[in-house]
This record gives structure tokens, sequence and C-alpha cells, in this order.
């Protein structure tokens, strides 16, 4: 029973940083990866602030998630000088860069990680009620990201991303859209982070190196990029599925390669087959619901 | 700490070690300069090279010139592959530049747990030992590694050069990465110039892993860490200009390596993608020279860089 609230816990966090994820790339256009490290981000802060300075765990989890926030930001300042490829590979750098900070700092646990974190509901409540906050925070997040894609705020990203010329040219200003969007985007995946953190009690940076970007990445766009329910769909089908697999009890020096080749086997094939996403994206401005694909 | 035999001796082990990071940073460079594509496959390509020479030498009990053979056939089928099936199948679909990252750098993992599987997590070498006889050259140890090392290296940057300038298919491949419509207006096929490409980038990586392979141990994961850095150098060395990103890859190793003077090894990593965040931001069209930046900067507009310029200078 742990293991499968474990699996649903884990769902449940990819659906947060999958449907996060995609309000940046895929409503923003804005082609960043970092978005594992802010996940790492709120886990660290929150764990090191739970463990060592005793502070209460949900303001731990808020701080990690303002942390998240506030280094976005800061990545977001001088990486928005450039967008497109250029803005991906800086997101790269700037994610491995701070993943060998935590490696580097003693009081981060170095590369060995941090344990020990105090649990938060788990003892008091059970883990079902853990879960149902995750799966909670994770419809929460969903709910958001599809009243923000059809809010004044939602417009303006669609208008910015489609044209940031226009948009400008209208006196809007683009980057605040962008900073804000990496922000909120961001903030919610630290949030993520720091439920992670007090459920599994563990965190390394190994967690949230490249792998981790490409999986959520993959999330997104095997799911659909620009719809609330893609990333949900995705994040559900690439995490369950290749976990049908440990129900073959094979030793564990073969489950992670196969886990593996599953997972980026089924990526390629939907790349392929439905390049779209298996939700794909309608035209949200066009009234009553009539779907017009976007190319 | 900073008397001549140190410095010496760091400069000739960053120039020796810099000769595989400037295989892979040419063969990044060319990728992207020809095919326009920031192929993160390569990371795939090099794991293929090197498990089929470890393959060759620990199971087959071949010696290490079949080893290499046998690696370059396999690596130049796996890049024929990758474009056959991969990029020319984007390409025909006019697939983003996001959706090109994620083929990429999941065939690239793909490769790699592939190689988990057949060969396991440990690090592997291609040979059963790493030493390498020392002579000492003055007050410099020269490793038997060191000279066949520089050696590949520039001999297959100068059979490029001499390619690209003096054949029919390296003009083709110029002609391409300049303007590839105008280039099949002349009857270039540009599909095969992206083939040619991928096949000359096996070539390099192989050879570079090679080197690798026959001095440090490899898991792997390790190719996608190697790769950024001949990313890195790709993007200091300016887009589109591959002997820049040659250059720019022996100067990073050098950084890299002299930097162990200024501060402990385990901040090298570090150090590493803070010049590949500020690079990129900062240079994201190189580090060019004052003379030349000023001819260019008359010619080019001010708007943010979007994409990989396959127009850019060579």
């Amino acid at each position: 029973m742990e293991y499968l609230y474990s699996i649903a816990i884990l769902v449940g966090l990819f659906v947060i940083l999958a449907s996060s994820f995609n309000l940046i790339i895929g409503y923003g256009g804005l082609i960043s990866i970092a978005h594992p490290i802010f996940y790492g981000l709120g886990a660290y802060t929150s764990a090191l602030l739970a463990r060592d300075a005793g502070l209460p765990v949900p303001l731990c989890m808020l701080l990690g998630t303002l942390l998240a926030m506030i280094l976005s930001i800061a990545m977001a300042l001088p990486a928005l000088r450039v967008s497109g490829d250029y803005l991906l590979i800086a997101s790269i750098g700037f994610q491995l860069g701070m993943i060998e900070l935590i490696k580097n700092f003693r009081f981060t646990g170095g590369a060995g990680g941090v344990s020990g974190i105090p649990a938060f509901l788990v003892p008091t409540f059970g883990r079902e009620v853990y879960v149902a906050l995750v799966l909670g925070v994770a419809v929460g997040v969903v709910l958001l990201v599809r009243w923000i894609a059809h809010s004044d705020y939602g417009r303006a990203i669609s208008a910015m991303r489609d044209d940031e010329q226009a948009f400008a040219a209208l006196g809007r200003d683009a980057k605040w859209i962008k900073v804000s969007l990496f922000a909120l985007g961001s903030g919610i995946a630290g949030f993520a982070g720091a439920l992670y953190a007090h459920y599994f009690r563990f965190v390394t940076s190994e967690q949230f190196e490249i792998l981790m970007s490409s999986t959520i990445l993959t999330m997104v766009v095997v799911g659909g990029l620009r719809t609330p329910w893609g990333p949900v769909v995705g994040a559900i089908l690439l995490q369950i599925l290749p976990q049908a697999i440990t129900f073959l009890n094979l030793p564990p020096a073969l489950l992670g390669p196969i886990q593996g080749l599953l997972f980026t086997g089924l990526v390629l094939v939907f790349m392929f087959l439905r390049p779209g996403g298996l939700v794909q994206a309608g035209n949200t401005w066009t009234a009553h619901g009539h779907v017009r694909k976007e190319t | 700490m900073f008397n001549w035999p140190t410095i010496a001796q760091i400069l000739w082990t960053s120039l020796a070690t810099s000769s595989y990071y400037v295989l892979f940073a040419i063969a990044f460079a060319l990728v992207l300069k020809v095919n326009g594509v920031f192929n993160f496959a390569q990371a795939g390509m090099m794991t293929i090279a090197f498990y089929a020479a470890h393959a060759s030498v620990a199971y087959a009990g071949l010696p290490g010139s079949w080893a290499a053979l046998i690696a370059l056939v396999t690596t130049i089928v796996g890049a024929w592959a990758l474009e056959r099936f991969g990029f020319a199948t984007l390409r025909r679909n006019n697939a983003s530049p996001m959706f090109v990252f994620i083929f990429t750098i999941v065939a690239s993992e793909f490769i790699a747990y592939l190689a988990m599987l057949i060969f396991g997590t440990w690090p592997k070498t291609i040979f059963p030992q790493l030493f390498w006889p020392v002579t000492l050259v003055g007050e410099i140890a020269v490793s038997a590694w060191d000279v066949p090392a520089l050696v590949t290296a520039i001999s297959l940057a100068a059979s490029l050069w001499a390619f690209l300038r003096y054949t029919k298919w390296g003009q083709f491949m110029v002609a391409v990465s300049d303007n590839a419509n105008l280039a099949e207006l002349y009857g270039i096929n540009r599909r095969s110039v992206y083939m040619l490409t991928m096949v000359i980038a096996a070539v390099f990586i192989t050879a570079g892993m090679f080197l690798y392979g026959t001095r440090a141990q490899v898991q792997p994961l390790t190719s996608l860490e190697m790769m950024l850095f001949a990313a890195l150098a790709t993007i200091l060395g300016g887009i589109g200009r591959i002997w820049g990103a040659a250059l720019a890859a022996v100067l990073l190793g050098i950084v890299q390596n002299s930097s162990i003077l200024f501060i402990p090894s385990e901040w090298q990593g570090f150090l590493l993608y803070v010049f590949l965040f500020v690079a990129i931001i900062f240079f994201p069209q190189g580090i060019r020279l004052p003379d030349r930046a000023k001819k260019i900067t008359r010619g080019t507009t001010t708007a943010t860089p979007t994409a990989p310029s396959a127009t850019a200078a060579g």
C-alpha cells in the first residue's frame, strides 16, 4: 500500500511540475529547461530550514516556494536577453551551475544529499492525508493554469508569445510578462519540491539534473503543449507506465535501465506518431469551444 | 606553486587533454553550422563509440586498431540512423527547436539506458589499464598518450579543413551552411549533405571518445556532461565558426585545468557552467576580435538572437 501511496504522490507532483512548466514553455513560449532546479531549491530550502532551523514545516514550504521564485527572477532577468535555443542553453548552464553549488556546499549535505527531513502530516494523520494534500494541490494547479489561460493575463501571454514586437508596440511590457511567468511557474515547482521533501524525507542534487528536465519536458510535449489537461495526461501516463515493469520482479540492475528504455522509447514513439501531443491544443479564444488546431 | 615547471606542466596537460574536447567541439559545431541543429544526440553517438570500442577489446579481445575501426563503423551507423529516421523526419515536419531538442536529448538518454542495460553502470575503460608510460622532457612529464592524441586531433582538424576547402562535397557543405535553399537551386542535394555532415561528425566523435576512453573511465551518462563542454566551446567560439569552437575548446581546457591553481578541483564543474551561462547571455554570437566585431555590427541588426544561424561567418 505504501508503494501505491508513493506512486500517487509522485504522479501528483509530476502533474504539478508538468502543469507549471507548461505555463512557461507552452503558454509563454519560453524555452527554458531549468524547471527541476526550482523544484530542487524548494525541496532543499524547506528541508534544511525544517531540519536545521526547526521552523514549522508549512512556513518552510512557503519559504522554499519564495526562494524558488526569487532565484527564478534572478535567472530570468539576465537570461531573457536571449531566446529560443540560446535561452535553452543558458537555462542548462544555470541549472547545472546551481547543482554544482548544492553539491559543493557543506550545509546542503554535498553530493550525499539531505536526509532526516522532518515529516509533515504523515506521523499525525497518516499517509492518506498527505496523498490527498498532494493530489489536491495538483488539481488546484491544473485549475489555476486553466484559469490563467482563459484570463486577461493569459490573453496577454498568448499575444506576447505569438508576436512580441506587436505586443510591445501596443505599450505592453513583454519582459514583465516573461519574468512573472518564470516566477509563478518556478514558485509552483518550488512548492512541489517542498511537498516531495517532507514525504520522502531525503533529497539529493542528482534528482534535479538534466534527465529530470527532459522527463518533465517530455510529459508536457507528449501530453500536449498549451493545454491544461495535456501535461496531466503526460505525467500520469509516463509516470505509471514504466512502473508496470516493477511487477516483473527484475533485479535492480536491470529494472532502472528497462524503465528508462521504456520511458524514452515511449517518448520517441509518441514524438513521431503524434507530434501534437495526446491532447491537441485548441484555440482558447475561439467562442463556444470551437477548437481550431494550432500549427 | 606558481613556478615555471608547474605552469608548463599544466599547460602541456591542458593542451593534451583538450585534444578530445577539440574533436567533440568540432563535431558539435559542424552539425550546427551545416545542419542547423544543436545536436545533443551527440552524447548518444559518443556513448555508442565508447562502448563499441570497449566491447571489441574487453569481450572480443581485439587489438586497439580493430576496436577503433569497429567503433567508427558502429558510430557511423548510429549517425546515419539519427539523420535518416530522426532529423530528416523532424525537418520534413518543420519541427520547432524545442521539439528537436527533446528528440536529441531523449535519443541520447535512450542510448545511455541501452548501454546501462548491456554493460551495467560501473565505469569502464577501453583498455584494461589507464596507465601510460611517462617521459620527462626537460621538467615536463609527457605521457605516451599525449603526443598521439594531439597528432590525431590536429590531423583530423587539418583533414576537415582541406576537405571543406578543396573537395566538391566540402564545398557543398559550405554552400548548404550558407544558404540551403539556394544550394538546392544549384543542384546540391541537401539531404545528402546533411547525412555526410553527420558521418563526418561521427568520425570526430569516435576519435575523441577513443582518446578519452583510453585515458579515463566512462559511464553511460558521462557523455551528456562532456557534450555540454562541446556546446559551450561552440557558443564561445561563435555559432557557425568551426575553428572558433576548436580554439575555444583548447582555451576552455587550459582555463579548467589551470583553475586548480586558484580554486579547489571540485569547483571546476561550477566554473564550466558559469562560463556557459555567461557566454550564452553576454556573448551569444561568440567572442570576436574587435575589428571583426565592428565590421559585423555595421551589417547586422541588434535584434535578440533567437536561433542558430546557419549563415553565420564560417
